[in-house]
């Protein structure tokens, strides 16, 4: 067990290593460097803006002349200290610029974990419980068929439905711009208001994974000799169901929330791209639009260690719920 | 026969080896198509239709996809089947060419990182030992990496292209074939009949072609539908995000200049510029996705299929 888990850290760690060198080797991978223009329209001929020696100072500068190595190992000192670099369009630090964005991408996703874990989770035991009638059968074949569709042409489609056709939610942002609010009250509604739409599409498209997995554990669980014992003890439907039953089902599907709110990281970057919601998604692609190159190297690293953090988390809470995998 | 094979040089025996298989495959498709249900015949009837409509897309449009033919944004009507966008190219040309280029990419994707992926498991499977212990670890580090946000800062560093694309598509999704194709061969190597082949004398390399390759091979063909249902969702989203080749007209593209086209929601266009691209999108995936569930169903007395994480 402890080598398993040992691995399981090693791996985190490798990949984590994976991403930084990637992060680290695909801008000095690109054609020319940062002190000459290539782009000399007639002649295709490389065109020097500075001398030799303001070149040399410049290398020099910026810490370019040394050795690949020392240049990689200054970039991980630089992230220790939370140093991301510049951002070329926003003239700030990168950090800066993602800690203005983060929470509103950390909002959305959560919010939506915690929905489509209850619904999905409500959803499945309704369906466990009428196995094999219509209504499951039904259930299943529609949510199935609805998680082929990906999360952000499902946000296209409530955003024609419900802000386009039916003008119930707004077209984009997160807050009314420009707003006076009498209270905090209101500013929380319109926070609400504007993240609907984009928490009820995240939520959607991850439901049909916690529905299945809940009914599917359950269905496992309910042919268990435990279950056959509480009945027998004359506990009534509703305590075998929800003390016996679905206490022993909930465990995979709090190891998925976990893993889902890494998923839904990767994901969201086009939903909000869909919703104009001005989380770190958004920026993201503003930064790709504007090769804005600091601030996308920042935003996926930052994309990368959370989703990390989160299958780190997902491992301690599961041996915390389950005295099986304890050592 | 086989002794024609044995005097015919190498090549001649790849190209058996290969109609070997293809035949297989094809033989395999026969037998499975009358087991489908309702739901896979129309999955499979639907995806058809889409070739179809992408092959001959010059015969059955009026205008080049990428010629200005019309007022911009004209409403569908006689002239534009589906009216045109706002530079006057028409919708329904756009729709039929853009379906080329989805189905390019998922396909090509679907075959090099399934059928590659496939045969590096199988080899190491088989192999065992230190090499096969390398690519696990590949494979978990592959797996683990998250794909999406890597898939864009990478194109956005080396530039759209339909080629870039594809390459940086497979070097994503050749894990899981590779591992499934794996841990098959590690089963199937166990059983007797393989153990009393080699003892026979058979080569590695026969043992490969005759006991493992067919057994895996109906695994990798349902993986396969289901990479390149992803690679077509990556390839929309990047395209949608702004970071397909500018070159060319896909779906993904479409819903890019429809929804970055200012006020659209304002406007009647959306109807006729943003929902051919959806709708057509959504048909293909859930082809796809029909497909690929039935021909799981139809696999799964036999063989387990491990989901991906």
């Amino acid at each position: 067990m402890r080598n398993d888990r040992n691995s399981f850290i090693f791996r985190l760690l490798l990949t984590l290593f994976v991403i930084l060198v990637i992060n680290f080797f695909l801008p000095r991978m690109m054609p020319g460097d940062p002190f000459s223009t290539t782009s000399d329209d007639d002649s295709g001929d490389e065109v020097i803006i500075m001398t030799e020696e303001q070149r040399q100072y410049y290398m020099n500068y910026y810490g370019l002349d040394k050795p690949v190595h020392e240049q990689f190992l200054v970039y991980l000192k630089n992230l220790l200290k939370a140093d991301l670099g510049r951002s070329i369009y926003y003239k700030m630090p990168v950090s800066d610029v993602i800690m203005l964005h983060l929470p509103w991408t950390m909002f959305i996703v959560l919010a939506s974990t915690v929905i489509s874990t209850i619904a999905g989770v409500i959803l499945g035991t309704f369906s466990a419980k009428n196995r094999k009638k219509g209504s499951d059968r039904i259930m299943m074949t529609g949510l199935i068929a609805f998680a082929e569709i990906p999360s952000f042409l499902l946000g296209l489609i409530m955003l024609l439905i419900f802000s386009v056709h039916l003008r119930l939610f707004p077209l984009a942002g997160a807050i009314t711009p420009f707003a006076h609010y009498s209270g905090l009250g209101e500013q929380l509604w319109d926070i609400l208001y504007h993240a609907c739409l984009p928490v009820m599409t995240l939520s959607l498209a991850q439901l049909t994974g916690v529905y299945l997995l809940t009914r599917n554990t359950l269905i496992t669980v309910t042919t268990k000799d435990y279950i056959r014992t509480a009945r027998a003890k004359g506990l009534g439907e509703k305590t075998v169901w929800t003390r016996h039953a679905l206490r022993n089902a909930l465990l995979p599907v709090v190891t998925r929330a976990g893993f889902m709110i890494g998923i839904m990281m990767g994901g969201v970057v086009l939903v909000e791209s869909v919703f104009s919601y001005p989380g770190i998604g958004m920026t993201l692609r503003s930064a790709v639009v504007g090769r804005d190159y600091p601030l996308i190297q920042g935003i996926l690293l930052v994309i990368a260690v959370s989703i990390l953090i989160c299958n780190l988390l997902v491992d301690k809470i599961y041996s915390k719920l389950d005295p099986r995998v304890t050592i | 026969m086989t002794d024609s094979i044995n005097t015919s040089g190498y090549d001649r025996m790849i190209a058996y080896i290969q109609a070997l298989n293809i035949y297989r495959i094809s033989l395999n498709l026969n037998n499975t198509f009358s087991k489908f249900s309702m739901e896979g015949k129309i999955g499979v009837i639907g995806i058809l239709a889409i070739i179809l409509m992408a092959v001959f897309a010059p015969m059955i449009t009026l205008y080049p996809p990428q010629k200005i033919t019309g007022d911009s944004l004209e409403a569908p009507g006689s002239v534009h089947i589906l009216g045109t966008d706002e530079l006057g190219m028409d919708i329904w040309s756009q729709i039929c060419y853009g379906a080329r280029m989805s189905l390019t990419i998922g396909l090509a994707v679907a075959f090099v990182s399934g059928f590659g992926g496939g045969a590096l498991g199988v080899l190491a499977g088989y192999i065992g030992g230190h090499i096969d212990q390398a690519l696990m670890r590949i494979i978990d580090v592959t797996m683990a990496l998250p794909s999406f946000p890597l898939l864009i800062v990478i194109s956005a560093f080396l530039g759209p292209s339909v080629l870039n694309v594809i390459l940086i598509l497979v070097l994503f999704s050749w894990a899981k074939p590779a591992r499934i194709a794996r841990s098959q061969t590690l089963a199937i190597k166990k059983n007797s009949y393989i153990i009393a082949a080699r003892n026979y004398g058979a080569s590695p390399f026969y043992i490969l072609r005759k006991h493992i390759f067919p057994e895996v091979m109906p695994v990798l063909f349902v993986l396969i539908i289901g990479i390149s249902s992803h690679a077509i969702i990556a390839e929309t989203g990047l395209a949608f995000l702004g970071l397909g080749d500018p070159t060319s007209k896909s779906w993904g593209m479409m819903l890019n200049s429809a929804t970055s086209f200012s006020s659209i929601y304002f406007t009647p266009y959306w109807q006729w510029w943003l929902l051919p691209p959806l709708f057509m999108l959504i048909l293909l995936l859930l082809c796809l996705a029909f497909i690929s569930r039935d021909m799981e169903r139809i696999l799964d007395p036999k063989l387990k299929i491990k989901k991906g994480i």
